[in-house]
C-alpha cells in the first residue's frame, strides 16, 4: 500500500513538474487568456447592474464571484485528462506498461498538473479579488465535497469522451470541439442558469452536466443550498461511474494509439 | 523564378486549383461520410455554443449595452459569418493557420511544389463540402435578425454586408500571417501561435456587444486586439451608425495596416527559413 502510494505522489510530482517543462513564462501567456476572457463577462455583468436588469435572485457581488471563481477553477470544474489527448500522440500505451492501475494513472497525472496553475493563478486570484470588491470566499464549507463530487463526475464523463475517442476511430479533435461546445453551453461555467431565459436553466440543472460547474458555483456563491445539489451529483456519479468503467473496458479492444 | 510562374497563372488555372480542392474535399465528404457528417455538426455545434451565451443573455435582458436583442442577433449572424468564410476558404491543409504548417517544418513541402507559394496559400484552403456549415448558419441568422427587426434589405446594404465581411475576413488573416511569422524562427515555441491569436483571442472576443463596455475597452478592442472589428463595429455600421465617432471605413484601414505589416513580417520570416531551414525534424525523420 504503502509503495503504491509512493508510486501516485511521485507521478503527482513528475506532472506538477511537467507542467514547468516550458517555463513559467509559458504558463503565464495561457493565465492571461483566462483574465482576458474574464474581463468582457465582468463589464456585461456590470453593464446589467448598472441598468437596473433582474439578475434572478444574484446580487452583483455574487455575479462577479461566480465568474471568477469559475475561471480560477476551470481545470477541476471541467476535467480533462490524458485520456482523451494521448489516444493522438501515442501516450496512453505507455500507460499499460507501467505498474500501477490505468485510472490511476490518469487521475494523478491529472492532478499533478492542476497543481501549478492552482499555485500561480488560483491562489494569487483568490488573494487578490477581495481588493477589487470581489469576495473569493466559498460561503459555505459544503463547497468543498460539492467540488469532490464534481470532479469524480468530470473524470467519469472524461472516460466517457475517451471511448467515443476510440469508437470514432481517433477523431479527437472532433470529440474536442464537441466536448468544449457542450461544456460552454450546458455546464453553467460561463453564464448562470439562473440567468437564461425561457426557464432553460430549470432543465439544464438536471443533466449530468450542471452537476459539473453550476452546482459547485451556486454552492459557492449561496445560490443553491448543498441539499438541493448533492443528490443529482451524487446519481450521476452513481450512472456515469459504472457506465465509464463498463465503456472503457469495452473500448480497450479497439484502442489504436500511434504518433511521436 | 516563382515570380515569373506566379505572372503565368491565368485566372482559369487559379479557379480551376478551387475546383481541384473542391473535388478533394468532396472525396474526403465520401470516404468516411459518417465520420465527416459528424465533425461537421460538431463544428456547427460548437460555433454555434459559442455565440449562444450573448444571444441567451440579450434575449432575457432585452438587448445588450443600448443594442436591441435583434442587433445583438445581427451581429452574432456577421460573427459566424466571418467565421465561417475563415472556414470555407482557409481551414484546409492550415492555411489560415498558417504558424502550424511553418512550425512543423511543412513550408518546404511547399517550395517543391510547381506553382508560386501565394496560389497555393490562396487556394490550398478551401473545403466548400465541409466547411460550409458555419457560413450557412450565420447567413440564416442574420437573415433572422432583419426580419425581426424589420430591416428592409437593399442593394446597397448587401454590397456594404458583403465589403465588410471581406474586410474582416482580411483582418483575420492579416493577423494570423503577421503572428505566424515569429514560427519562421522559433518553429516550436509558435507553432499555435495562429490559434492563439485567431481562435483563442479576436475570435473569442469578437462575440461581444462592445456597447457594454467602458471607451477604453472599445478602443482596445478596435486597435491592439480588433475583435471588435470582426462583429461589433461593421454590425453598428451596418445598423445605422458607425461607433466611437469613427469613420465608417476604419476596418479597411486597419486592415492595410495589419496586411502591410504581415507582408513585411512574413517575407523576412520567408528569407530566414529558406536560408536555415526547419529544425522540427532530425535525421531519423522524428519530429522534434
Amino acid at each position: 500500500m504503502v509503495v503504491i502510494m509512493k508510486g501516485l505522489i511521485a507521478t503527482i510530482r513528475m506532472s506538477a513538474a511537467g507542467k514547468l517543462n516550458g517555463g513559467v513564462p509559458a504558463l503565464f501567456a495561457g493565465y492571461l487568456l483566462k483574465i482576458v476572457y474574464l474581463l468582457p463577462m465582468v463589464f456585461l455583468w456590470r453593464s446589467f447592474a448598472e441598468n437596473g436588469a433582474d439578475l434572478g435572485g444574484f446580487t452583483i457581488g455574487r455575479l462577479l464571484t461566480y465568474t471568477c471563481v469559475s475561471a480560477m477553477l476551470e481545470a477541476q470544474l471541467n476535467v480533462r485528462s490524458g485520456a482523451v489527448s494521448w489516444h493522438y500522440d501515442g501516450q496512453i500505451i505507455d500507460l499499460y506498461r507501467r505498474p500501477q492501475t490505468v485510472f490511476g494513472q490518469l487521475a494523478t497525472t491529472t492532478v499533478g498538473g492542476w497543481l501549478p496553475e492552482l499555485l500561480l493563478f488560483s491562489l494569487p486570484m483568490a488573494l487578490v479579488l477581495p481588493l477589487f470588491g470581489v469576495s473569493a470566499l466559498p460561503e459555505t464549507v459544503w463547497f468543498f465535497p460539492c467540488l469532490a463530487l464534481s470532479v469524480s463526475l468530470g473524470f467519469a464523463v472524461d472516460f466517457l469522451f475517451s471511448c467515443f475517442i476510440i469508437r470514432m476511430q481517433n477523431a479527437t479533435w472532433l470529440a474536442f470541439t464537441l466536448r468544449n461546445a457542450v461544456m460552454l453551453l450546458l455546464s453553467g461555467a460561463v453564464i448562470p442558469f439562473d440567468l437564461l431565459p425561457w426557464g432553460i436553466g430549470g432543465i439544464l440543472k438536471l443533466l449530468p452536466f450542471g452537476s459539473l460547474a453550476a452546482a459547485p458555483l451556486s454552492v459557492f456563491v449561496g445560490m443553491a443550498a448543498p441539499v438541493e445539489v448533492f443528490p443529482l451529483q451524487i446519481l450521476w456519479n452513481i450512472v456515469l461511474w459504472p457506465l465509464a468503467a463498463l465503456a472503457f473496458q469495452k473500448s480497450r479492444e479497439r484502442m489504436v494509439s500511434y504518433g511521436g | 523564378m516563382g515570380d515569373k510562374v506566379m505572372y503565368e497563372i491565368s485566372l482559369r488555372r487559379f479557379l480551376g486549383l478551387y475546383a481541384l480542392y473542391a473535388r478533394m474535399d468532396l472525396d474526403f465528404l465520401v470516404r468516411d461520410a459518417r465520420l465527416s457528417l459528424m465533425a461537421i455538426a460538431a463544428d456547427g455545434l460548437s460555433n454555434a455554443a459559442s455565440v449562444s451565451g450573448v444571444f441567451l443573455l440579450s434575449q432575457r435582458f432585452g438587448g445588450i449595452g443600448g443594442m436591441s436583442r435583434w442587433d445583438v442577433l445581427f451581429m452574432l449572424g456577421y460573427v459566424t459569418c466571418v467565421t465561417g468564410l475563415y472556414q470555407l476558404f482557409f481551414s484546409g491543409n492550415n492555411t489560415g493557420h498558417i504558424s502550424r504548417r511553418i512550425g512543423r517544418g511543412q513550408v518546404d513541402h511547399m517550395l517543391v511544389q510547381p506553382l508560386p507559394l501565394p496560389v497555393q496559400l490562396a487556394t490550398e484552403g478551401f473545403i466548400p463540402f465541409t466547411g460550409c456549415q458555419n457560413l450557412l448558419f450565420g447567413i440564416g441568422i442574420i437573415v433572422w435578425a432583419l426580419r425581426g427587426a424589420g430591416h428592409s434589405v437593399g442593394a446597397a446594404f448587401a454590397a456594404g454586408t458583403a465589403g465588410y465581411l471581406f474586410v474582416s475576413l482580411a483582418i483575420i488573416i492579416g493577423l494570423s500571417y503577421l503572428f505566424s511569422s515569429l514560427a519562421f524562427k522559433r518553429q516550436v515555441a509558435f507553432e499555435e501561435i495562429a490559434s492563439t491569436v485567431v481562435d483563442d483571442l479576436t475570435g473569442m472576443l469578437s462575440n461581444y456587444p462592445l456597447s457594454a463596455m467602458p471607451p477604453p475597452v472599445q478602443w482596445t478592442l478596435i486597435t491592439v486586439v480588433p475583435a471588435g472589428l470582426l462583429g461589433w463595429f461593421p454590425a453598428c455600421a451596418l445598423l445605422g451608425q458607425a461607433p466611437l465617432g469613427l469613420s465608417a471605413l476604419y476596418p479597411l484601414a486597419v486592415a492595410v495596416v495589419i496586411w502591410a505589416l504581415a507582408a513585411l513580417a512574413f517575407k523576412k520570416g520567408l528569407k530566414y527559413y529558406v536560408k536555415y531551414g526547419s529544425n522540427r525534424y532530425n535525421a531519423g525523420g522524428h519530429r522534434r
